[in-house]
């Protein structure tokens, strides 16, 4: 194999069934094309015939990858991707921020796929080359935090570890006299890091993350469970080998002009997404609340418990970086509340998504009898006790490793059912969900990771918890509750205002009902080539794998990144353009190949349970407004094919044509699939 | 570049008409990969519209992502004249670990320093924090920075006022550098220093650190090509990894009127304490 920069040049492949690990090397042509992380990541799951539908999420042959792009080592902001199917029958990327995927590059690989099931629980131990499958029965049973802590201490690379050798001989006498040596060797450093998964995970609740670092989370898509599913508690790395780097001097050039301009960055570096809920959201009616039935108070100040000083002073604790990166937008919080079950937990932040979905989507932020639209005049303790449930609830789901979007859209689903009328706390374990009780959610989530009673037909998700209650009950009416698009959560972004998200980019967007994807601007304004290449750039990212908080600060130094970092001098910023294409392109295939589907347009991008998308919202400066303007036939009609044909698609079903995925370079893998799509 | 340029013409022209706003602008020319500081000449180049344009509709701002729009750059000053920094004898460095964020950046400067000097050939092309002396480690929602705390035994208890890692030893490997000599900016002005002729490395002895590790911290490394010794010489008084700390205070060269040994812990030790500080809990970590 030739040198490599940037790239270690090797992925393992563990297979639990067998027990084994082997090496793959990918080809360079196939990392320049896809680069890393998602989009690499599809190119295996296309290839390797895992769009197959009689492969479900849970089956055996069911491959989960942790796949690092060329950043990942010491680019800056770099963060980790997880590529797999999806118990939701869809693909799963997900991405995490934290060390562990420098770490993996430092023990010298590109990535881990997995496939198989272990009989009885197991986590890997890298280090540096070698990959060893260990028992992890000790740790079943347990937490994402107590797990990572187990890991940690456990690790060691050989430069760091060895019998003991010293002896009083080697000591002054009166020194040996006073304080003889220990005799314990060496052992004391402690330089891993880990990717685990909770409870959530073991008991393959569908939105399960993967975690790392207590409080970061490979969200959304279910990752964790299938991790669960193969038993596979974690996987715990030390690498001593570093990067090596095509042209040190221009890629240090680049990382630290990166550095110096994100330490100006006061929006991330003081309060992480703190701005968002209290100066935006609530401002541009895109907040969630009670299950999306509102979308902003008529009461400005409910948000106060949200904004930065507020939360900084009652509860943050310390911020926390991932490597190389100088905008540290996540904090530790420890809560201060009147009720002991929630003072004194330790919690992170909570960010952007945590408040809307788990704080005003679960009626955390009114007064008891009061409606978003009284006016509420929160005292400072009571806005104490408002943060103190969203980062309560934030801590239950990292900590069991869950999802809180989708749990939010879950637990919020409930409960308006129960406000309804709809179900009973007879339907619910004798759970009382009413809007704000953190104890009934504490009750409910407990349920879902356990999959006890109720909780296992709640683990799987927002709209197969609407399918149970809907049948349980004979109403189809509960079905119109479930705020879902493609059947998965609608994240903390309203569309109805057209202030904030995108309907158009929900229904796009390659990662089932996705916010962070970069559309909405192109689309809003109808734009479809500015959307369609707004998504594209995110790909690139994911693929890098870099965060998009600090997407501005690499704004036009990114294929210099590539350049510097693995020597091909002829890569361009339009090929991160074409890197997007060609994962969309992927997605697209996968996903409608795995769930089977005779007409796309019907029974996947229609898939569209958002009734509360064309109820006019009820109060605020967009009062009435609506999605697609009301006309849902214009965004499915119209809008949609324009943005197929944007994308060079087939405007009557959206597949990738051959000619497209010709020119995209993945006819070989991709078009037997499109062209029984098509 | 053509399809990039054709798209930027094009924004540039509705910017000129009006049809969109100059944030959107930018967000667009970003999006498309040009740098905010193009970006804005760009915006700059389409020329205003005439008094007689219509004003462009007001349109509420979208916050998709809030990520994409970096802060724009001050105008280019002069930059200020810099005192030229002196390299300080009798300082040792202070991390206050509830203002580290555990970026890094430290061990990356540091790594870079040295791998560079030791090992020039492979400093070519590679990057690796192994070579590093300072080193963050992160425990459960703490950050604690590993290095050297330049402890001393005391004569008059100990037998000996060297360093515990010097007194153990065998090759006298480890020596204190007085003020003159050395190597400005690496070694000298009264800090600890390795003689890698000297040193034999981890696989026949290692000493050095299982005394630290048993009594002190675990403030010495060992670098994976030779496998030598790493202390931490504070650059003989220019310590790199704290002009590469972006943190104010977090990492300071500060005076040392006593004995290193006063803050000398072993990691999780260290981990253990602070994360009972930072939260008020007894548990470990």
């Amino acid at each position: 194999m030739a040198e490599m920069f940037g790239y270690a040049g090797k992925i393992a492949r563990v297979d639990l069934t067998a027990g084994t690990v082997t090496v793959i090397e990918p080809p360079v042509d196939v990392l320049k094309k896809f680069l890393g992380g998602a989009a690499l990541g599809m190119y295996y799951m296309v290839k390797e015939g895992l769009s197959d539908p009689a492969i479900g999420a849970f089956h055996e042959k069911n491959m989960i990858q942790f796949l690092l792009g060329p950043t990942n080592g010491f680019g800056p902001n770099a963060r980790s991707t997880i590529v797999t199917k999806s118990a939701y029958n869809f693909n799963c990327i997900t991405t995490s921020g934290g060390r562990a995927a420098a770490e993996l590059r430092f023990a010298g690989w590109d990535g881990i796929q997995v496939v198989g099931k272990a009989k009885t629980p197991v986590y890997l131990e890298v280090i540096d080359d070698k990959i060893t499958i260990k028992d992890a029965t000790h740790l079943w049973g347990k937490d994402s935090e107590e797990t990572e802590k187990e890991l940690l201490a456990s690790i060691q690379a050989p430069l760091e570890k060895r019998e003991t050798i010293v002896t009083a001989g080697d000591m002054t006498p009166e020194w040996a006299a006073v304080r003889p040596p220990g005799g314990k060797g060496i052992g004391a450093k402690r330089l891993g890091a880990a990717w685990v998964i909770g409870r959530g995970g073991e008991n393959r609740v569908w939105y399960a993350c993967v975690t790392t670092e207590a409080a970061r989370a490979h969200g959304r898509y279910g990752a964790g469970a299938i991790m669960g599913d193969k038993k596979l508690k974690g996987i715990v790395i030390r690498g001593t080998k570093g990067q090596k780097i095509y042209d040190k001097a221009k890629f240090l050039k680049i990382l630290y002009d990166i550095q110096a301009s994100e330490a100006k960055d006061a929006f991330w570096r003081l309060y992480g997404t703190a701005g968002i809920g209290q100066s935006e959201s609530n401002v541009q009616s895109g907040y969630p609340i009670r299950n999306w039935q509102w979308c902003s108070w008529n009461d400005p100040d409910v948000v106060k418990s949200q904004d930065g000083p507020f939360m900084d002073n009652t509860s943050f604790k310390k911020p926390l970086s991932c490597p190389n990166c100088n905008l540290h937008c996540m904090f530790s919080s420890e809560i201060t509340s009147s009720d002991p079950m929630m003072n004194g937990v330790l919690s992170d932040m909570p960010d952007w998504e945590a408040m809307g979905m788990v704080g005003g989507n679960l009626g955390y932020m009114e007064k008891a009898g009061k409606t978003p639209e009284d006016p509420q005049q929160l005292t400072q303790a009571e806005r104490r006790e408002v943060l103190a449930k969203i980062q309560y609830t934030t801590f239950l789901h990292d900590n069991y490793s869950l999802d809180y979007i989708e749990g939010g859209n879950n637990l919020a689903l409930v409960q308006e059912l129960y406000q309804r009328k709809l179900i009973t706390e007879a339907d619910l374990d004798g759970i009382k969900p009413v809007w704000g009780d953190v104890h009934a959610i504490d009750a409910l989530v407990k349920k879902i990771i356990l999959r006890e009673g109720v909780g296992d037909h709640l683990a799987n998700g927002t709209l197969e918890t609407a399918k149970y209650f809907a049948e349980k009950k004979n109403n189809p009416e509960i079905l119109k509750y479930a705020c879902t698009t493609h059947g998965y959560g609608q994240p903390a972004h309203g569309v109805r205002s057209h202030a904030d998200q995108n309907d158009l980019e929900y229904v796009t967007v390659n990662r089932a009902t996705e916010h962070t994807s970069n559309g909405a601007a192109g689309f809003s304004k109808l734009d479809y080539a500015a959307g369609v290449a707004g998504q594209d750039v995110k790909c690139s990212q994911d693929s890098l794998v870099h965060c998009i908080f600090a997407a501005g600060h690499w704004a036009g130094k990114t294929a210099d990144m590539i350049q510097a970092l693995t020597g091909w001098t002829d890569y361009t910023e339009e090929d991160l353009f074409t890197l997007g294409a060609r994962e969309y392109a992927l997605c697209r295939i996968f996903d409608l190949t795995t769930r089977g589907v005779k007409d796309p347009k019907k029974e996947w991008d229609m898939m569209n349970y958002q009734h509360r998308w064309y109820e006019p919202l009820p109060n605020g400066p967009f009062k009435g407004s609506v999605a697609a303007s009301g006309t849902p036939e214009k965004l499915f009609n119209e809008q949609l094919p324009a943005y197929w044909k944007a994308r060079g698609w087939t405007d009557d079903k959206g597949v990738p044509t051959a000619a497209k995925l010709k020119e995209l370079g993945i006819d070989d893998i991709a078009e037997a699939l499109a062209a029984k799509l098509r | 570049m053509s399809q990039l340029h054709e798209r930027l013409s094009e924004l540039q022209e509705k910017l000129r008409l009006g049809q969109i706003t100059r944030r959107d602008f930018l967000r667009y020319a970003t999006l498309l990969g040009v740098s905010v500081g193009a970006a804005e000449a760009l915006a700059a180049c389409a020329p205003k519209p005439g008094p007689t344009a219509v004003p462009p509709t007001k349109v509420p701002p979208t916050k998709v992502p809030p990520t994409a729009v970096a802060p724009s750059e001050p105008a280019p000053t002069a930059p200020p004249p810099v005192a030229e920094k002196q390299a300080l004898p009798g300082h040792t460095l202070l991390v206050d670990p509830t203002k580290c964020t555990g970026c890094l950046n430290c061990a990356v400067a540091c790594s870079e320093k040295w791998l560079a000097e030791y090992f020039p050939n492979e400093a070519k092309h590679l990057m690796s924090l192994e070579f590093s002396r300072i080193r963050p480690m992160r425990f459960q929602l703490v950050d604690v920075v590993n290095v050297c705390y330049d402890c001393r035994l005391y004569q008059w208890a100990e037998g000996s006022s060297k360093a515990p890692c010097e007194q153990v030893c065998p090759q006298a490997a480890l020596t204190v550098v007085p003020v003159g000599e050395g190597k400005p900016g690496f070694t000298g002005n009264g800090y600890l220093n390795v003689d890698r002729d000297l040193c034999t490395g981890l696989d026949l002895c290692g000493r050095c650190l299982e005394i630290c590790e048993d009594q002190f911290g675990s403030g010495i490394s060992f670098d994976p090509i030779e496998k030598k010794a790493q202390i931490c010489s504070r650059c003989g008084g220019l310590p790199a990894c704290v002009e590469a700390c972006p943190e104010p205070l977090a990492l300071q060269f500060y005076p040392l009127m006593t004995n290193g040994r006063m803050f000398a812990q072993t990691p999780a030790d260290l981990a253990e304490s602070l994360y009972n500080k930072i939260y008020d809990k007894f548990g470990r970590v």
